[in-house]
């Protein structure tokens, strides 16, 4: 036993290596609290182990290519919830009154069994779904997909990643043939002399990655797209650049226009055309019709900073280099792939792509993003980035599984459609959740949540009673990442690993182990470990010959601190940098794809109102639009960091960031609350007033729940190509709550955590 | 059954209707024939100018590509014209003797210069044989006239003050040319502008390093070139502006004869109801610059202050899209569902950005009333509909102008000339009918150098590092503690152990607690 591991951090996809080590010897965890939902007090758990009522293990920044030994507060605080007292420690079940209490594993197995025989007898197999993370380790995510392939026989499996990195790896998937969210290692941004931020704030979402900006910044060339003059966007302020700052669900538009500068000022780079990519002449057609004033009045972006930023890109490209890289901003929209679409292909016409110094990306977010989307929890994906329909691609996994063809269902629901389908007569009945918090996470929440509540029964796996948890039938308590062994794929497409330094607390299981033994009692063909190493060599067999290729990678060349981007195919030395020589394409050419803004509903003043605004009587005066985004002190749903103190002590709850001026016409003042409300529910928060965000756009982080969840508001409407779901264009009205429409019981779950959180400081 | 759909003219709003019509012809359900005059299929005619100053490239001009269309199953025929339309028989009968019929018939025949009643000039409108030296602005060839011009750093003079004139004038003399607009008014677009905004623009546009002769009637053209080609402008009051090139930017005239040989009711352009089809045809439609839009029913209150033809393509493309729709229905054989198609809104007021390198100027809607005409801004305020308000900020010194005019606060109208953000603003603002902060001034601030700085450098309470959350006084407090070095403070307070970009400020901070430690 060691006293400490090299590890990396267990939140954003950036991955920041962190060194854990412990105070005293390495212990094992008491078991806080026999009964989290009993208010009975728990036995003092941290001042057991640690003298100095300290975390159990002390975090420390470790130096490796990407963070520089950085971490954000996320990262320095993360140990704190290893000993939290809310942490869930056996499995709960609910009861008939409603009250989840503990039970025995055996009996948590039994249960699960039976409802899952019960729901395919009188239903069929795929009234079976899974709901999988992208936080999960890539053995997780392996072995959940061959989980519900094989041992639940059902086609319901996606994950949570569809509403973040779909469009992005659809788009990448058309123009290149392959999609790994960086083509290149982080650290080739520094030489940068230009670098194009679309939709992506990562001072806020990851801070230690900015130190990759300084290049571009100092040369003057770091611009950046957002509706908001967030802190990515500050830094283009003193020489370091441009903020271009369009109307929400403009950006394709603007896109359209900088390639239209590209091409009509003679930018392009058409040797690269002409000898690397295919489908130039018909995108060069389709830009022609956006000429720089005329986007500016689409975004409400000068047309001369449209012209600069097209010189500076190709300028950039000619020395130092060039890099262009997407966020959720632009991707999180009915038109997403197109938006990422229109991004690579102004790439292209610079030749950025296929370049050593120069570059196309897409920043993924969630921890395993990137491993997470490779290896078989979508709807549509078998591992190694095979698609569940093309026949080879069974027949292959068949033999690797050692089952016959027959028995791998086809492709199956992706997530929002899955989600609409919890409870519905033909829909899934009976559903796991691993690794995400929908209840908050998913577009139309309050919807969702009715989706959970109609179930015939709900297992979710977490370490807290995360706000899904609260619904389920069944909670079963599960590893954290300090407790862990496995592999994590970060946002360069280099494979890393999770090492443990804790022993988890006795009531806890890894969820490798809970599937093998739910495997062994459903009588499932196949083989299922619950040893992540003996998991992953599975996983590089079946990987083997796909596009995500892990076959020359295992953990004893990881420990010793190898980097391995994949594709990495037995006996080369892997890939930090893709497409040197050629795309990933039969003919080995990138792929134009011609794309332009669909026709939106909205409106010049004249259009009447749709149905909807017309439906609610009680919506006055003109809607704004609303984004939604993150926090630097919390991370996705906030599941766990609302449970630390630090993070919560920094930023409590919710808030929307209103222009003085929108909230000047509704006589709202800094601190007020507000309602914010459309037709599928209302968030109510305290209004937060800056010259930062344009007039007619509202920010709420999306990382809050009940009264302050922002996806009360968002819409299930999703982009046809990926089926990642709208987040960035809801229509709300705002509005300054009246006192009685904020009784103070209403809030007090808020106020609950955070006294909950404090107590553990 | 395959509908045949019959497009005359091949322009760019043509090109937007064929694109929007091929998921039909390749489904087989229509059948598409597309005529167009010149021997180029559809080009970008806004940038006209940009290639005739040698700014862009014929290649990155085209809209359409014939091959791909023919690929997709379309009849294409360039460099042929539409003799006449046959209504009774359903066809068109062309230069070329063919004869092909229709089921729909779509006019985009789009709109011929306007050229002036000079002395020395040929006006008749079907056959403008223009003289060497002599040219409008419409078609490749004559960019390549004005390529000519411009490469040969020769005297352009460009006759008229309205937006395409004002961009020629502006690209032709950054690209080294000698340029002279020539327009009557008081100033130039004169008919989109208010007197002191068209004020900041001529001087503007003097600035920029062209001339500007106005209120100037121009009466004939002098051909003393040496080839017998294009002198000087002659002015009625005796007076001529020399030049090797003149080239022509006197408005647009919708091209209607066509359908006026056939019977069609035509006004400024061809009349067309609210779902695009001609009066009384059901078979024929018109779109773009050759429609205009005024149903036959008198008592339609969007009719009575309809304008007439924009020139603008944004109009145009929004009519292609919403008419090939509504044929893609009718060809699927769902005519119950085509008419409940809703109807194509009615335009705003067009909005005119001049696309210029060197200078800025936005103008949309009525701008004429001034801030304190009582009588022009209450005229429409009848019924409870609220009064026009004026909100004006003049700097003629440095070149900067707006006027917001504005109706319960969304704009009706505006000007902005020389604020490049502050007009990217409002001209969005106007086309999303979005009501302005009641605080306009706000708006004019948008271009100041106070959006650039940043703030609150000073305050020692402010957060240095944003990533682990450390105030500037938790770090003076670290540094009264004994830290010396940045190292030192970070690990004390984590500040500056994040993305590492608040290291100058720490060190700056030691620096002075140790500079105030010695004084």
């Amino acid at each position: 036993m060691t006293t400490g591991a090299d590890t990396h951090c267990p939140y954003c996809a950036l991955q920041c290596a962190m060194t854990l080590t412990s105070p005293a010897a390495l212990t094992p965890a008491p078991q806080p609290g026999s009964d989290p939902v009993d208010a009975a007090p728990a036995p003092a758990p941290a001042a057991a182990v640690s003298p100095a009522n300290g975390p159990l293990l002390t975090v420390t920044g470790r130096d490796f290519p990407t963070n520089r030994g950085g971490l954000c507060r996320k990262g320095w605080t993360s140990a704190s919830l290893l000993d939290h007292p809310g942490r869930v420690t056996e499995p709960l079940l609910k009861d008939d009154d409603g009250v989840h209490r503990p039970v025995s594993w055996d009996e948590a197995l039994m249960r699960i069994v039976s409802a899952v025989k019960k729901a395919r007898a009188e239903h069929g197999a795929d009234a079976v779904g899974v709901f999988g993370g992208g936080g999960l380790t890539n053995e997780k995510a392996y072995q959940l997909g061959k989980f519900a392939r094989l041992a639940l026989g059902t086609s319901r499996i996606d994950y949570n990643g569809r509403f973040c990195m779909s469009s992005a790896a659809a788009a990448g998937m058309r123009a290149f043939g392959l999609d790994r969210g960086l083509p290149f290692p982080l650290a080739d941004l520094d030489a940068a002399s230009t670098i194009l931020m679309l939709g992506s704030n990562v001072a806020e979402t990851m801070p230690p990655f900015v130190q990759h900006l300084q290049g571009a910044r100092d040369a003057g060339g770091l611009i950046v797209v957002d509706p908001r003059r967030s802190a990515t966007a500050a830094f283009t302020s003193d020489g370091g650049g441009l903020h271009l700052q369009p109307l929400p669900g403009t950006d394709l538009a603007l896109l359209l226009g900088i390639s239209h500068v590209v091409i009509h000022e003679g930018l392009a780079d058409t040797a690269f055309i002409v000898e690397r990519t295919a489908g130039y002449d018909a995108v060069a057609r389709s830009v022609g019709s956006f000429w720089p004033e005329r986007v500016q009045s689409i975004t409400g972006v000068p047309a001369g900073l449209i012209r600069d930023t097209a010189r500076r890109l190709a300028d950039g490209a000619r020395k130092g280099g060039s890099y262009i890289l997407t966020g959720r901003g632009v991707e999180q929209h009915i038109d997403g792939t197109d938006t990422a679409t229109a991004a690579i292909n102004l790439s292209l016409l610079l030749g950025l792509p296929g370049s050593a110094r120069s570059g196309y990306g897409t920043l993924t977010g969630q921890g395993n993003g990137q491993g997470g989307r490779e290896h078989g929890q979508k709807a549509d994906q078998l591992p190694g980035y095979r698609k569940i329909t093309d026949p080879a691609a069974r027949a292959y996994m068949a033999k690797v599984w050692g089952v016959p063809e027959t028995l791998i269902p086809g492709p199956g629901l992706p997530a929002v459609q899955l989600l609409k389908s919890l409870g519905q007569p033909d829909g899934v009945r009976c559903l796991f959740v691993h690794g995400a918090n929908v209840a908050v996470s998913a577009p139309d929440a309050n919807a969702v949540i009715e989706g959970l509540r109609s179930l015939d029964f709900l297992v979710v796996c977490d370490f807290f009673l995360s706000e899904t948890a609260a619904e389920a039938d069944l909670v079963l308590p599960v590893t954290q990442w300090a407790e862990e062994e496995g592999t994590l794929t970060n946002l360069e497409g280099r494979v890393l690993r999770r090492r443990r330094a804790l022993t988890p607390p006795p009531g806890v299981r890894s969820e490798l182990w809970i599937m093998t033994r739910l495997a062994e009692l459903l009588h499932a063909p196949s083989t299922f470990s619950e040893d992540p190493e003996t998991v992953f060599e599975e996983l590089r067999l079946a990987s083997s010959g796909g596009l995500a290729d892990y076959s020359g990678i295992d953990y004893a060349m990881l420990d010793r601190g190898e980097a391995a981007y994949w594709p990495y195919p037995s006996g080369s030395t892997g890939t930090p940098r893709l497409f040197l020589d050629a795309f990933a394409h039969a003919d080995g050419r990138a792929v134009f794809t011609a794309v332009m803004p669909r026709r939106r509903s909205v409106s010049r003043g004249s259009t009447p109102a749709s149905a909807a605004e017309r439906g609610s009587a009680d919506h006055l005066g003109k809607p704004m639009t609303l984004i939604t985004g993150r926090l630097m002190e919390h991370y996705q749903s906030g599941a766990q960091t609302r449970r630390v103190a630090a993070l919560v002590e920094a930023r409590p709850e919710a808030r929307l960031q209103l222009h003085p001026a929108a909230a000047a016409a509704q006589g709202i003042a800094d601190g007020d609350y507000v309602s914010i409300s459309n037709e599928r529910g209302e968030v109510s928060c305290r209004a937060e007033l800056s010259t930062d965000i344009r007039p007619e756009t509202v920010f709420l982080p999306f990382h809050f729940p009940e009264l302050e969840s922002a996806n009360r508001l968002t819409e299930a409407a999703t982009d046809p190509i990926s089926g990642m779901p709208e987040f960035k264009t809801s229509k709300v009205w705002i509005r300054p709550a009246v006192s009685g429409d904020v009784p103070a019981g209403d809030h007090s779950g808020v106020q609950a955590r955070v006294l909950q959180a404090e107590e553990t400081s | 059954m395959t509908e045949r759909i019959v497009v005359v003219g091949f322009g760019p709003v043509a090109a937007r209707l064929i694109d929007e019509l091929l998921p039909a012809v390749r489904s087989g359900i229509a059948h598409l024939t597309v005529i167009g005059e010149e021997s180029e299929a559809a080009y970008n005619r806004v940038l006209v100018a940009d290639l005739g100053v040698g700014r862009t490239t014929q290649a990155a001009l085209a809209l359409a590509d014939p091959a791909a269309l023919v690929a997709d199953g379309v009849d294409v025929r360039l460099g042929v014209r539409v003799r006449r339309v046959d209504r009774a028989r359903q066809q068109v009968v062309l230069t070329d003797g063919s004869t092909p019929g229709y089921d729909r018939l779509v006019f985009a025949t789009g709109s011929r210069p306007v050229i002036p009643n000079l002395t020395g000039l040929n006006p008749d409108p079907a056959a403008p044989v223009l003289p060497p030296g002599v040219t409008a602005l419409r078609d490749l060839r004559d960019a390549s006239v004005l390529h000519s011009a411009v490469a040969g750093g020769k005297r352009v003079v460009v006759l008229g003050g309205g937006v395409l004139g004002l961009e020629t004038a502006l690209a032709a003399a950054e690209e080294g040319a000698t340029v002279t607009v020539v327009h009557n008014g008081p100033h130039p677009l004169g008919r989109n502008i208010d007197r002191g905004g068209g004020a900041v623009l001529a001087a503007s546009l003097r600035n920029c390093g062209v001339r500007v002769a106005g209120n100037a009637r121009s009466t004939g053209v002098e051909h003393n070139a040496p080839d017998g080609g294009f002198s000087a402008l002659l002015l009625d009051d005796g007076s001529a502006i020399d030049g090797d090139l003149l080239v022509l930017s006197c408005g647009v005239r919708p091209r209607t004869e066509l359908a006026q040989g056939c019977g069609l009711s035509t006004a400024a352009g061809i009349l067309v109801d609210h779902k695009l089809r001609a009066h009384h045809e059901p078979h024929i439609f018109a779109i773009g610059d050759c429609a205009e839009v005024r149903c036959p029913d008198p008592e339609c209150v969007e009719c009575r202050t309809a304008r007439g033809p924009s020139g603008l393509v944004g109009p145009g493309w929004r009519q292609a899209e919403w008419l090939a729709e509504y044929l893609t229905l009718l060809a699927s054989g769902a005519p119950a569902e085509a008419e409940s198609l809703p109807a194509l809104a009615a335009e705003l007021p067009g909005v005119i950005v001049l696309k210029a390198r060197g200078m800025n100027m936005a103008v949309a809607g009525d701008v004429s009333a001034e801030p304190w005409d009582e009588e022009a801004l209450t005229a429409g305020a009848v019924n409870g509909r609220a009064r026009l308000q004026i909100a004006q900020w003049a700097d003629p010194e440095h070149g900067r102008y707006v006027k917001m005019t504005t109706r319960a606060g969304v704009l009706e109208g505006l000007v902005a000339v020389g604020m490049p953000r502050t007009s990217a603003e409002l001209v969005q603002l106007f086309e999303r009918g979005a009501e302005l902060p009641a605080d306009r001034s706000l708006l004019l601030r948008l271009d100041g150098p106070d959006q650039l700085a940043s703030p609150g450098a000073a305050d020692p309470a402010r957060t240095v590092c944003r990533c682990a959350g450390v105030s500037g006084t938790a770090i003076a407090a670290a540094a009264s503690d004994g830290c010396s070095t940045v190292p030192e403070v970070s690990a004390a307070t984590r500040a500056g152990t994040g993305c590492g970009g608040c290291h100058d400020d720490i060190k700056g901070i030691i620096e002075a607690h140790f500079q105030g430690a010695v004084a």
